[in-house]
């Protein structure tokens, strides 16, 4: 049971306030996406929310410690983090690939100890990778590479998930396949945060909500009580219409001329 | 490539240019007054000029015959004024003649041809008979021939002198400082030779070339290391065979002799004198080292 | 591969054995290995003990610096072109050690030599680390070449200062790299240096393998990335500067030995390291044998000569190979 809150976070860069005052709450067991334009501090954000980056000011806590004062190994194996379009350099099989994210737990010299296959094959299988373990990575489709990643951050069974556009770059179908992934390990109790561009996916698959724009947020919570067509105006600057059926959300952005 | 093979190569490109030059500044010389003023460009023209003229009939030359290490007239060589080898030092000094050297860089000798400036060209010697034709070359250019026949005579004498006194060949090693071993052809051999030493860095398992690793100072065993080096000491490479422990433990003290640089780099008649001198030190150096080394034991020399 | 390490380790000690038997005086295994052990003062015993010995020693040190240092820094900046040399690291240690050398700091103490070239790899390796974060391939290569041509025109510098006229004839054949002459007295002073650069490069092998994730998912990781390139530039400076101030500088073994072995490991630039510090030694000792056994018009070439034309076609062929890949 991980909660990882943000207590009026701010972070300057060059000067200028990329983040101000955030304070958010990331629940267990749920999707939480970050939406908002680009340029919003959506990234900044998941970056402070990942340890990765230490506030100017305020702090983040992961079930009440404060994260920057957690062991970097310790953290390393309670969070993980797949930032945008993260790939690999060398041609590396998507078997070891997926074994580093043990990277944390594993001696400093040596071979992978047996104990850790039972989680690597889990991972694999959890993301439909199996069948190309033995390709090397950097030789795989867009939607191949992102399931591997995933794998790659599901394989240390993290509490916590931190994934930067996980579906940038992807078709509808593998798109939907990396939310319904992420969705699971929720289920399975993780606390999964979301950077996410593809609104008609957040509305559709996450369950909670943060809508930052300029370094503010402007709101955050369930989406059926969070996702308002005023609020996805405000954000976006774009007249927008939310269509519901029995099929899910669409956002419907509209021009000028169209808007109610 | 030897050096020697080089040496000779640069002295046949050189000959049919620099005697032919020499015969229009010796007929000229015959019409006009002796060229007054000499200007040498090259660090072993410049001996041959301290040698044959006064100071007063010298416009300069280079700065390196006032080096003690590498000119045996550097005393000589400090009552004149020096050049450093340049176009426009000619043109600021106007000699009446320019003594160049095989070394003298092609544009250099070009570029004062071009202008008009009455110039000889030396070659490198590496051997005695060069040593004779390139005092012959330069006596006539400047013209005093008489004084440089005497300085011919007199080395030819020391050299017979020499030759009869000969004793038996000390095995030597033999290298400068640059590392360069004294390879047959050069000046540096032929002086050793006519000290009485016999260089065993030239012949096999040495190569001809670079000076000889210690693996080959082993295999060869000589008696003596003749280095050759500037009085003054300076850093460089050449200490990593020096300071290697197998030529400390063996060769060090006694069996290692330091030859003056200014023996052999030019050639001019005063070698004979350098050649006296290196057989009495290497005489009384192999004198002084009575046991063989240890290892030349079971080594058919 | 299982096979991989201890195959190269036999064939280190098969090539370095041969090291001991051949050259000038060439030796049959057996009376090498009667007069190594005799303790007596006669030919075989002293070329043995004293002068093959150490140089197949120190071979094998410098080979295996120039190739765990290559591996790390391709590990590291993620790029197959990284290599000590082609990064003005080893330009930065030569020009530590020509100070070193003609300017009398290694007459009056032995331990300049490496200490002046360390300090100068060290700034060298820095400033390209330093600039080839930011930027790609092409960063990397263009600050090598930067570093490179201001440490050349340094040495000439220095060298136009020297009090050594021959300075400049001897620094030809020095930076071609030479193993000839070196002694125990030469081992005494790099080893020192040498193996804890190599453990500390040795130390960031799991640190690459994650880097091969990219800086930021390998410092979500645990990976402390700041530390890594810091415990790669101080293992690079001491084993390469050190290397590079007892036998020149040996051009593209650097290159070569993690390109050969990668693809044996996998292409796990953790797991690389040590096959290709073995094959850099490997590559050293053969180069050094070569030295001894080609001769040619009566000059031994150097150690250089025979590393640059093997691997001159094999970086060309590299950039081409990266270039379509990336393209």
């Amino acid at each position: 049971m991980s909660v990882l809150k943000l207590d009026r976070v701010t972070v300057l860069r060059r000067g200028r306030k990329v983040l101000d005052g955030n304070s958010a709450t990331f629940q267990a067991h749920r999707v939480t996406a970050v939406i908002g334009p680009n340029g919003a501090g959506k990234s900044t954000m998941l970056n402070a929310a990942a340890g990765l980056l230490q506030p100017d000011a305020g702090r983040v806590t992961l079930d009440g410690a404060d994260i920057s004062r957690l062991h970097r190994r310790e953290l390393a194996r309670r969070r993980a983090y797949l930032p945008q379009r993260a790939d690999v350099d060398w041609p590396i099989t998507v078997e070891r690939v997926v074994a580093l994210g043990l990277a944390p737990q594993l001696p400093a010299f040596g071979p992978l100890p047996q104990r850790f296959l039972p989680a690597i094959e889990g991972a694999l299988a959890s993301c439909d990778v199996g069948h190309l373990r033995e390709r090397p990575a950097n030789a795989l489709s867009g939607g191949e590479l992102a399931r591997v990643m995933l794998a790659r951050a599901f394989v240390s069974a993290p509490e916590l998930l931190i994934v930067d556009e996980p579906t940038a770059g992807l078709d509808p179908r593998h798109a939907i396949d990396a939310m319904r992934r992420l969705r699971a390990r929720a289920r399975e109790g993780c606390t999964v945060i979301v950077a996410i561009h593809d609104l008609d996916l957040a509305l559709n698959h996450a369950d909670d909500l943060v809508a930052i724009r300029d370094g503010a947020i402007m709101a955050a919570g369930p989406i059926e009580s969070a996702a308002t067509p005023a609020l996805l105006s405000a954000l976006y600057g774009v007249p927008v219409r939310l269509v519901r059926d029995s099929d899910g959300t669409t956002v419907r952005f509209l021009s000028a001329a169209e808007a109610p | 490539m030897r050096s020697g093979a080089l040496f000779a190569g640069l002295l046949l490109a050189a000959l049919p240019v620099s005697v032919g030059s020499a015969e229009r500044a010796g007929s000229s010389a015959s019409h006009r007054a002796r060229p007054l003023r000499v200007m040498s460009m090259n660090q072993c023209a410049d001996q041959l000029v301290l040698a044959l003229l006064p100071p007063e009939r010298i416009a300069s030359v280079t700065w390196l015959s006032r080096d003690p290490d590498g000119s045996l007239m550097h005393r000589e060589a400090q009552k004149v004024a020096i050049n450093h080898g340049l176009s426009e030092e000619v043109v600021q000094q106007q000699p009446d003649l320019v003594v160049a050297g095989a070394f003298t860089t092609p544009a250099t000798r070009m570029l004062l041809r071009r202008l008009g400036y009455p110039m000889i060209e030396v070659a490198h010697a590496d051997s005695f008979d060069e040593i004779r034709t390139i005092t012959r070359q330069v006596a006539a250019a400047v013209g005093e021939e008489a004084r440089g026949e005497a300085l011919i005579a007199r080395m030819d004498h020391q050299l017979s002198q020499l030759a009869r006194q000969s004793g038996p060949a000390i095995q030597v090693a033999a290298w400068d400082g640059a590392g360069f071993n004294a390879s047959e052809g050069s000046l540096y051999n032929a002086v050793l030779e006519a000290a009485g030493a016999v260089n065993v860095a030239n012949r096999p398992p040495a190569s001809t070339y670079g000076r000889p690793d210690v693996e080959v100072l082993l295999a060869a065993a000589p008696t003596l290391l003749v280095k050759g080096a500037g009085t003054g000491r300076r850093a460089g490479l050449q200490d990593n065979v020096e300071r290697h422990r197998l030529v400390q433990r063996y060769w060090d003290g006694a069996r290692t002799l330091t030859v003056r640089q200014s023996y052999y780099v030019c050639g001019t008649p005063f070698v004979a004198d350098a050649i006296s001198g290196l057989r009495g030190e290497l005489q009384a150096a192999a004198r002084q080292v009575q046991a063989p080394l240890p290892f030349a034991a079971g080594k058919t020399l | 591969m299982r096979w991989l390490t201890p195959s190269l380790m036999v064939l280190l000690l098969l090539t370095a054995t041969a090291s001991t038997l051949a050259g000038t005086v060439w030796l049959s295994p057996h009376q090498a290995f009667a007069s190594a052990f005799s303790g007596r003062a006669d030919l075989a015993g002293l070329i043995v003990t004293e002068i093959r010995l150490p140089r197949v020693v120190l071979a094998i040190a410098i080979g295996a610096s120039l190739g765990l240092s290559g591996a790390v820094l391709q590990g590291l900046l993620r790029n197959p072109l990284a290599e000590p040399g082609l990064l003005g690291i080893s330009s930065g240690a030569s020009l530590g050690a020509v100070v070193a050398i003609y300017f009398g700091f290694v007459a009056a103490l032995p331990l300049a030599a490496p200490v002046f070239a360390l300090v100068g790899a060290f700034v060298a390796a820095g400033i390209v680390l330093l600039l080839a974060r930011t930027g790609g391939t092409l960063a990397l290569i263009l600050a090598g070449v930067a570093i490179s041509g201001v440490s050349t025109a340094l040495v000439m510098l220095a060298l136009n200062l020297a009090p050594n006229p021959y300075a400049a004839y001897e620094i030809m054949t020095w930076l071609m790299g030479s193993l000839s002459d070196r002694s125990w007295d030469h081992l005494a002073l790099a080893l020192p240096f040498i193996v804890p650069g190599l453990a500390l490069l040795l130390s960031t092998g799991r640190a690459l393998d994650t880097l091969a994730l990219g800086d930021v998912q390998a410092e979500s990781l645990g990976v402390p990335v700041a530390r890594t390139r810091l415990l790669a530039l101080v293992g690079t400076a001491l084993s390469v500067g050190t290397a590079t101030a007892t036998a020149g500088a040996i051009g593209f073994v650097g290159l070569m030995a993690p390109h050969v072995v990668r693809p044996l490991v996998g292409y796990q630039p953790g797991r690389a390291l040590v096959p290709a510090m073995l094959a850099g030694a490997l590559l050293v000792t053969l180069a050094d044998i070569a030295t001894r056994t080609v001769v040619l018009a009566g000059a031994p070439l150097n150690i250089g000569v025979f590393t640059s034309l093997i691997g001159t076609p094999f970086f060309l062929w590299l950039v081409m190979h990266v270039r379509s890949r990336t393209a």
